[in-house]
């Protein structure tokens, strides 16, 4: 892990990394990484791909119309609401 | 007459039915002992005391003219800030959701309504529920009641602290690596986390949802009973609910140690305290003088639960916080005007350190290149533990370990290695993994006073079993522990 691949990850993952934050979130993160990499000492071979997908409890929903919340009770929580609709800042890019 | 303060869960709820004890009177003494404590142990985010009053004098009158909604109707509960109530903030103990007031309510909480419970809502919690301390709060950090210089555990430390505190006799809180068993070790007291599929998680804000489960904490072992019965079974609004028998509180009852066959683990492989060792070994000679048989169990991959845990985890965070977007609610910071901005801006500044490290750690598990070697590896070795623990309950009744390596740690001792932090929860991670159900029992004190945990592991949906061994290791000396009646 090198400085350029945090700052990828941290764009990929919509967070700013300051350049005072850089180093010691690097040393942290190489340190995690490197503690995560145990698990390669581990074989998994005997395990297949469908197991992994295994539930063993599933309760699907039908595919009903039901009340859901009510868009004045919505309205209550959004930032900005304007005649019925949530308002979100303007973006025009090219 | 005893403190109301001190009562029991079970003795409250005892003298509520019988008219010996109104909810308005049990509430107003809790509010005082908040007002008293909470300034030192600081496990409330908020205390709205005029609508908490309000519910039990509405519990108090249904009682007066026979129209009682259960019988827990007036009982007061405590809910952890990352579960939803109508027109209440649901922070997460995280700036990004500071202001956020929920427009509907949690299964879990819908269910505690229509029995009539006294809800205490925000406690505290590490933010997002990432954390083993509860101090990655962006509002305050939580003590622990039996030594305020020390953590409550982590992440539902508020959970606990009310309890251990007696500011209240139940609280509810969530657990996704351990975050209810620790803190109940930590703080004396019970604290359950269900087989994974047995409550709703629907209104839960979504930490890790396939490890993530809603559970109890309670000041005597009955008050984790009636919860599960209370907030467990199938909800069309939660697919991951299960089909299976309802826990029923009743079926509970003390087991006979002769002839049980209880799976333990070798300590000295685990890094336990001298003083919790040598609970764990003193228990364990216990039980085996009183007929139980011990099986070592081989737990050599109990190794690899937590950095599989924390792949998983953190990949299943960077998916499920990435709503946390700026746009729909919550803070919203607009940058340069450029959405990219937006988006990053409000993130970067809503979000804690804890919380960025795991989804960049998650986000790293999962991008090109990686996903295969970390992710990928991680749910095969996921399927190893949940088959390991299913061939443990072969061979023996029920798992006996310590809940956490040491006890209470000091406020700010550990928080500058994340890695000897994510190790506090080392016993507890592969329960959440295979997905099945473990209780920490309160066993006994260490050299200092300081709370040891009793971890109790039973098979999936084996809540019966699993509740009935604790409540015959609440029944011996050796466990028995002294809530404080001072904090300092």
């Amino acid at each position: 892990m090198d400085e350029k691949e945090l700052k990828n990850i941290a764009n990929l993952a919509k967070l700013n990394i300051e350049e005072a934050e850089v180093s010691s979130m690097l040393s942290d993160f190489s340190r995690i990484v490197q503690y995560v990499d145990e698990i390669k000492n581990l074989d998994t071979s005997s395990v297949g791909d469908d197991e992994i997908y295994e539930q063993i409890f599933y309760e699907l929903r039908k595919d009903l119309a039901e009340n859901g919340l009510k868009r004045d009770d919505l309205a209550k929580i959004a930032p900005l609401y304007e005649n019925g609709y949530v308002v979100v800042p303007k973006v025009i890019e090219t | 007459m005893k403190d109301l303060i001190f009562l029991t869960y079970s003795e409250i709820k005892t003298k509520l039915n019988d008219g010996s004890l109104k909810s308005k009177d049990l509430v107003s003494a809790y509010i005082k002992r908040i007002e008293t404590v909470d300034s030192k142990v600081k496990a409330f985010l908020e205390i709205n005391k005029d609508h908490i009053l309000k519910q039990a004098e509405e519990s108090d009158t249904r009682r007066k003219s026979g129209k009682l909604l259960s019988e827990f109707d007036g009982i007061p509960i405590g809910i952890k800030d990352n579960i939803c109530i109508t027109g209440e903030i649901t922070s997460c103990s995280s700036k990004i959701l500071e202001n956020f007031r929920s427009p509907y309510d949690a299964s879990v909480i819908q269910k505690l309504k229509d029995k009539g419970f006294v809800l205490f809502p925000r406690l505290n919690m590490d933010e997002f529920a990432m954390g083993s301390s509860t101090e990655n709060s962006a509002f305050q950090t939580t003590r622990n009641p039996f030594d305020t210089n020390r953590i409550p555990g982590g992440s539902s430390g508020g959970s606990a602290a009310v309890v251990a505190g007696s500011m209240l006799p139940i609280s509810l809180g969530s657990d996704t690596g351990g975050s209810i068993r620790q803190p109940a070790a930590l703080c004396g007291i019970w604290g359950l986390k269900p087989t994974y599929g047995r409550i709703s998680r629907y209104g839960l804000i979504a930490y890790a949802s396939s490890l993530d489960q809603i559970g109890p904490f309670s000041n005597d072992l009955q008050g984790i009973s009636d919860l599960l019965e209370i907030i467990s079974g199938l909800d069309h609004k939660d697919q991951t609910t299960a089909k299976v028998n309802p826990f029923e509180a009743n079926s509970v009852s003390s087991v006979e140690w002769k002839g049980k066959k209880i799976g333990i683990m070798k300590a000295e492989e685990f890094n336990f305290s001298t003083d919790v060792n040598k609970r764990y070994t003193d228990i364990l000679k216990e039980l085996e003088s009183k007929g139980a048989i011990l099986v070592p169990l081989d737990f050599s991959l109990l190794k690899y639960a937590i950095p599989v845990y924390y792949l998983i985890a953190t990949a299943e965070c960077s998916s499920n916080l990435s709503r946390f977007d700026g746009i729909r609610y919550g803070l919203r910071k607009e940058g340069s005007g450029k959405l990219d901005d937006l988006y990053s801006e409000s993130r970067t500044q809503g979000f804690g350190p804890e919380v960025k490290r795991r989804i960049l750690l998650g986000t790293f598990s999962l991008s090109s290149g990686y996903y295969d070697a970390y992710y990928g590896k991680a749910q095969k070795a996921r399927v190893l533990i949940r088959k390991q623990y299913a061939e443990f309950f072969k061979s023996v009744d029920i798992i006996f370990q310590p809940t956490s390596p040491t006890t209470a740690f000091k406020v700010g001792e550990k928080t500058k290695d994340p890695i000897q932090m994510y190790q506090a929860d080392i016993l507890t991670t592969s329960v959440n993994l295979a997905g099945v159900p473990a209780i920490s029992c309160p066993a006994g004190v260490d050299s200092t006073g300081l709370p040891i945990g009793l971890q109790i592991t039973s098979s999936h949906f084996d809540e019966t079993k699993l509740l009935s061994f604790a409540k015959s290791v609440s029944e011996l000396d050796i466990c028995k522990i002294t809530l404080p009646n001072e904090i300092t």
